[in-house]
């Protein structure tokens, strides 16, 4: 299990997603903003591609090439010397670590994919067993911002009290990587704690608080009807627990809430005052980023402007 | 060196044909006997008459040293050491060949034994030349006994020990005896279908330890420090101040008019107890005590109702913790265990839900003495649970971080109990029991039937959540995974069987003790199987939920063995050391400090620099030799010179030469010849306490001697000695094969199994048809 203490602030590659890129520039933006007030050490390279893990997921992409890429951004972290990888997405986090655990354990695929290297002249992407550690060198950015929780609460301008603020963590994160996850696998409470640290009211236990958002990548598209199913019945336990502001760590799982609200009111016939955002957005505008420049709240589909004008910013 | 004028003895058995069947031992008697040294053969040394035998030729040749010939060593050592003993020699002063497993069992049929046993003698014969008198260091064990923790495991094993006559003393950090056993109302057994009244039978035991003449109670008192050593361990304790006197008569009085109510923390938490109180009805000792935490008194107010009314001058406001040293020999460790906190698994409403309670809970509630006293109601309104839903599992067979990965091994029994009391006193009531498996071991499976039986319902599934609705009632989400059906089960209350972990206490205890725990927490015994209730230091032990989770039965029966071993060890009343232990030499030694690694902190430097070896943790592994740059450190028994002069013995051209550490791969060399297997006659063997103790000069003496090949063979790293040596003996024979040159691939090393006996004799026959041992 990770220590807080343990977290780096220094050495971040802050690992682009396609997801926040394509559909929540803001939560980049955001997150880049808070590491600068925060005084963390962080890097964004261009030379990064993606880490396949859509294709994966949809059973585009096979274990082997997702394992070469993989390999081809770590050279892109060691190469900078930025060795820190440090996600905005859950799916980047699992991703990586696990193609990283692949590479230092199994000597076949580590072959295979440094043979695909050097013949293509590539040498210098070439992987070195250990040369950097599934755990030791791979964060996401929540837990970055949860070992700054006491500085953003002293930074913070804006007062949340009164703000019914829920969390939802993502299973890429503590599922799939339970044994590495800050806390406690059945209770996670990164993203509480943060909002706490800032003033609001956060209700830290709720029905299905971890259960799945519902996309399950291909889900969405493939069991549309079963898929919203779930998030209705996420939105619906959120919605008992009187929650205003559900905050996300992943973009998929926004993606499903934020864009799927409005379709699902209209479905089903009902109505949530509840709105999205991830903790980089919170913690940004707590810091005074603004929301439409920085946060990039216009791209969202369920409008903020109601819930900013109530915590007092202007848009 | 050799010590001039003394007079050496052989005496060789023939086992009755074991040994002279393979073996022409008048051969042998013409070859190494001389004129120095006489020869005597006899049917059976190990018979009194053999015995005999030798005491009465050690006094007639005035013999200094004896040399036997028989089985081997494991088996009748003790009795030839006592044998010369009893004829006046030191023990140190015996060598035995091991003429039976390694020689006649091994080689039976092959002419190649008799000569073979000549120079497995001629080895013993050179090698005690050069044997010096050894005194193994005593110690006399202090004659009392020490119990910590009054639960049922402390209460049994102190009881135990005190009717053997052994004055013991019971230390319990509460105000009273009687632990977890005391708040469970009913308890089950194996052999019947009904619940019993705990309380009936933990009294008696109770009453009668506060009574026993060989039995010190101490209660309110917690061990802050232990120091000495096995034999005569010095415990210090804080007896802490309860502020009543011993003279208290229990009248109640005092509770009485106590303002103060404070909440009770045998009952569940409810505020029904006063801040003057004594924990239950059957407390033992009879005495009150004041909560300094609710007091008012003590906090400073003016109080003092309590002090007017009592008659017999018992409060003492005063009162100061008071701390205690007392030496004991033996001390036995039954701290007990500490419910899982459920509140670590959110999804099961703990902590948040108020009808979501534990087992341990539950068993309060249902117990008479209890917060309810005995009805069942469920926290929030006091209303009687109609439908109750048990969940197993929780955090035991969890793999998970926060939970634990073993099982708790009480908890199905735990839940098939309470369902029984309940379907018994209500009998409209639902119980659902969620398992995973139903573990009802033995003869429990008899009392599982009965309950199933009685209409209790079963689903087979780990539940994903319970949540709660209106009216505090609960919903459990589960899988139905023999149905594969999602179920949402109604209940009014919700039972959670948490698991049993090592108590903080157990903890805190095995480090002020320097014992070992396992990886789940537990107090570790030294060998499941061989030496049960033994924890890693010798006159510690250990029972009850301090060792593993268990039962009350299980319990009893495990602190009934602690007793039997700690009285077995007090008994022996003097403690013999093993003498073949590590010697330092301080005119070489520089101080340097490296010998501090040794892996059983047996060494230590003291304030003015000088190296020290404790005897008493010493176990001559030999480690240490090899640490010392200026050969300061030696083995008593198997100084370098010893080993070389056995080599010059044993050794002829073409010999494969193998050394054994002394427990696993000699019984397993041993378990070849009982075994009937074969090996060449030309593989010879030498005892060594472990192989990190041979050095690259011995290796090189025993190429020079003629050997074509040697093998080191060290103990299995589930050994309690390989665990910590078996690394170090690798590391040991890598550097010494890397400095060999071109004579490396001469050298060889493996670890040994006693089952894979042929394994190691395979190893044997290859090393002899190796060119040149390669």
């Amino acid at each position: 299990m990770k220590q807080i203490e343990n977290i780096p602030d220094q050495g971040i590659l802050l690992f682009k997603s396609c997801m926040v890129s394509v559909e929540y520039p803001g939560i980049e933006s955001s997150t880049t903003y808070a590491f600068s007030k925060l005084g963390i050490d962080y890097l964004v390279s261009d030379e990064q591609s993606c880490c396949t893990g859509l294709g994966y997921y949809f059973d585009l992409f096979d274990q082997m090439s997702t394992t070469a890429i993989a390999a081809r951004n770590f050279a892109v972290a060691r190469k900078n010397g930025y060795t820190n990888i440090t996600t905005l997405c859950s799916t980047c986090y699992a991703i990586n670590k696990k193609a990283c655990a692949l590479l230092n354990s199994n000597d076949e695929v580590r072959l295979n994919v440094n043979s695909v290297f050097k013949e293509a002249g590539l040498d210098d992407l070439v992987y070195e067993q250990n040369s950097l550690d599934d755990v030791d060198n791979f964060y996401h950015v929540v837990e970055i911002l949860l070992s700054k929780a006491k500085e953003i609460g002293r930074l913070n301008a804006i007062d949340f009290s009164g703000v019914r603020v829920a969390a939802h963590h993502a299973c890429h994160y503590y599922k799939i990587q339970s044994d590495d996850m800050m806390g406690n696998p059945n209770h996670p409470l990164l993203i509480d704690t943060i909002a706490k640290s800032c003033g609001a009211d956060v209700v830290e236990w709720y029905e299905d608080k971890t259960l799945t958002c519902g996309a399950g990548f291909s889900q969405i598209h493939v069991n549309r009807d079963l898929s919203l199913k779930v998030t209705r019945v996420k939105l619906e336990s959120l919605k008992n627990a009187g929650v205003d502001l559900v905050l996300h760590m992943c973009p998929n799982c926004q993606i499903q809430y934020d864009r799927y609200q409005p379709v699902i009111e209209k479905e089903y016939g009902t109505k949530y005052n509840i709105v999205h955002m991830n903790i980089a957005q919170f913690v940004a505008l707590a810091l005074g980023a603004d929301p439409k420049k920085v946060c990039g709240f216009k791209t969202h589909s369920v409008p903020l402007d109601d819930f900013l004008s109530r915590i007092g910013v202007s848009v | 060196m050799t010590i001039s004028n003394e007079h050496i003895g052989v005496f060789i058995c023939h086992c009755g044909g074991n040994i002279s069947d393979a073996i022409d031992i008048p051969s042998v008697k013409q070859e190494i006997g001389t004129s120095d040294i006489p020869v005597f053969d006899c049917e059976y040394l190990c018979s009194n008459i053999g015995q005999d035998l030798i005491k009465t030729i050690i006094d007639k040749h005035s013999l200094d040293k004896v040399v036997i010939g028989a089985c081997t060593p494991a088996k009748h050592e003790k009795l030839f050491k006592k044998c010369i003993g009893d004829a006046g020699l030191n023990t140190s002063m015996l060598e035995i060949a091991n003429l039976r497993e390694q020689c006649s069992w091994v080689h039976t049929g092959n002419p190649a034994a008799t000569k073979k046993s000549i120079s497995l003698l001629n080895g013993k014969i050179k090698r005690i030349q050069t044997a010096h008198p050894l005194t193994p260091v005593q110690v006399t064990i202090n004659p009392n006994a020490m119990v910590i923790g009054g639960g049922i495991a402390g209460i049994n094993t102190a009881l135990n020990l005190a009717n053997n006559d052994i004055h013991t003393y019971l230390i319990e950090q509460d105000v009273t005896i009687g632990g977890n056993t005391a708040k469970i109302g009913k308890i089950f057994s194996p052999e019947k279908l009904a619940e019993e009244c705990a309380m009936c039978s933990l009294s008696p035991l109770m009453n009668e330890v506060g009574s026993h003449p060989n039995i010190t109670l101490l209660t309110y008192t917690e061990v802050e420090s232990a120091s000495g050593n096995v034999g005569d361990f010095k415990v210090t304790m804080r007896k802490k101040a309860r502020y009543v006197k011993d003279n208290c008569m229990a009248c109640g009085r005092c509770s009485e008019v106590c303002p103060v109510y404070a909440e009770n923390d045998f009952n569940c938490g409810v505020k029904d107890k006063k801040a003057i109180s004594m924990r239950f009805a059957q407390s033992v000792p009879q005495v009150y005590s004041i909560d300094p935490d609710h007091c008012i008194e003590l906090a400073g107010t003016d109080c003092g109702k309590c002090l007017d009314v009592c008659k017999v001058d018992a409060i003492d406001f005063g009162q100061k913790d008071e701390f205690i040293d007392i030496n004991v020999g033996a001390i036995v460790v039954a701290t007990g265990f500490d419910e899982y906190d459920a509140s670590l698994k959110p999804q099961y409403g703990y902590g948040i839900f108020k009808n979501v309670i534990t087992q341990m809970e539950l068993a309060r509630i249902l117990g008479v003495n209890g917060p309810t006293l005995g009805k069942l109601a469920r926290p929030s309104d006091n209303s009687t649970p109609k439908n109750i839903v048990m969940i197993q599992c929780v955090g035991s067979r969890d793999e998970h971080a926060g939970g634990n990965k073993y099982c708790s091994r009480y908890c199905c029994m735990a839940a098939l109990k309470h369902a029984s009391l309940i379907s018994k006193k209500y009998p409209d009531a639902n119980v659902t029991i969620c398992y995973i498996d139903i573990r009802a071991f033995g003869l429990y499976e008899n009392y599982y039937r009965a309950v199933q039986d009685m209409g209790i319902s079963f689903v087979r599934g780990r539940p994903a959540e319970v949540v709660e609705r209106s009216n505090n009632n609960l919903i459990v989400k589960i899988e139905d995974t023999l149905t594969q059906e999602l179920k949402e089960i109604p209940a009014d209350m919700v039972v959670l069987s948490s698991a049993m972990e090592a108590s903080s206490g157990t903890k805190q205890i095995a480090r002020i003790l320097d014992v070992t725990l396992s990886e789940d927490g537990f107090i570790k015994e030294k060998h499941s199987k061989l030496r049960p209730v033994d924890t890693s230091r010798d006159g510690i032990f250990v029972c009850g939920t301090a060792q593993s989770p268990k039962d009350v039965t299980d319990t009893i029966a495990q602190s009934g063995l602690a007793a039997a071993r700690a009285s077995a060890f007090i008994s022996n009343k003097v403690i013999s050391f093993n003498p073949h232990i590590a010697h330092m030499d301080h005119s070489l030694c520089n101080s340097c400090g490296e010998c501090l690694k040794c892996p059983f902190d047996a060494i230590s430097k003291n304030g003015s620099g000088n190296i020290s070896i404790n005897p008493l943790v010493c176990n001559g592994c030999g480690y240490c030799t090899k640490l010392c740059s200026k050969n300061a450190i030696s083995i008593d028994g198997y100084k370098e010179e010893q080993i070389m002069a056995e080599i010059d013995g044993i050794l002829e051209k073409g010999d494969v030469l193998v050394f054994l550490s002394r427990e696993i791969p000699y019984a397993t060399a041993d378990n070849i010849g009982n075994s009937v297997a074969r090996y060449p006659a030309n593989v010879k063997i030498i005892k060594v306490p472990t192989t990190t103790i041979v050095a690259r000069s011995t290796i090189e003496h025993a190429f020079e001697c003629g050997s074509r090949a040697v093998l080191m063979v060290e103990e299995p790293t589930d050994n309690t000695i390989g665990e910590f040596i078996y690394p170090l003996a690798l590391e040991n024979f890598e550097r010494i094969k890397a400095e060999l040159g071109d004579k490396s691939a001469r050298l060889h090393f493996k670890k040994a199994y006693i089952p894979n006996y042929r394994g190691l004799a395979d190893t044997f026959t290859s090393l002899t048809e190796m060119e040149d041992g390669e």
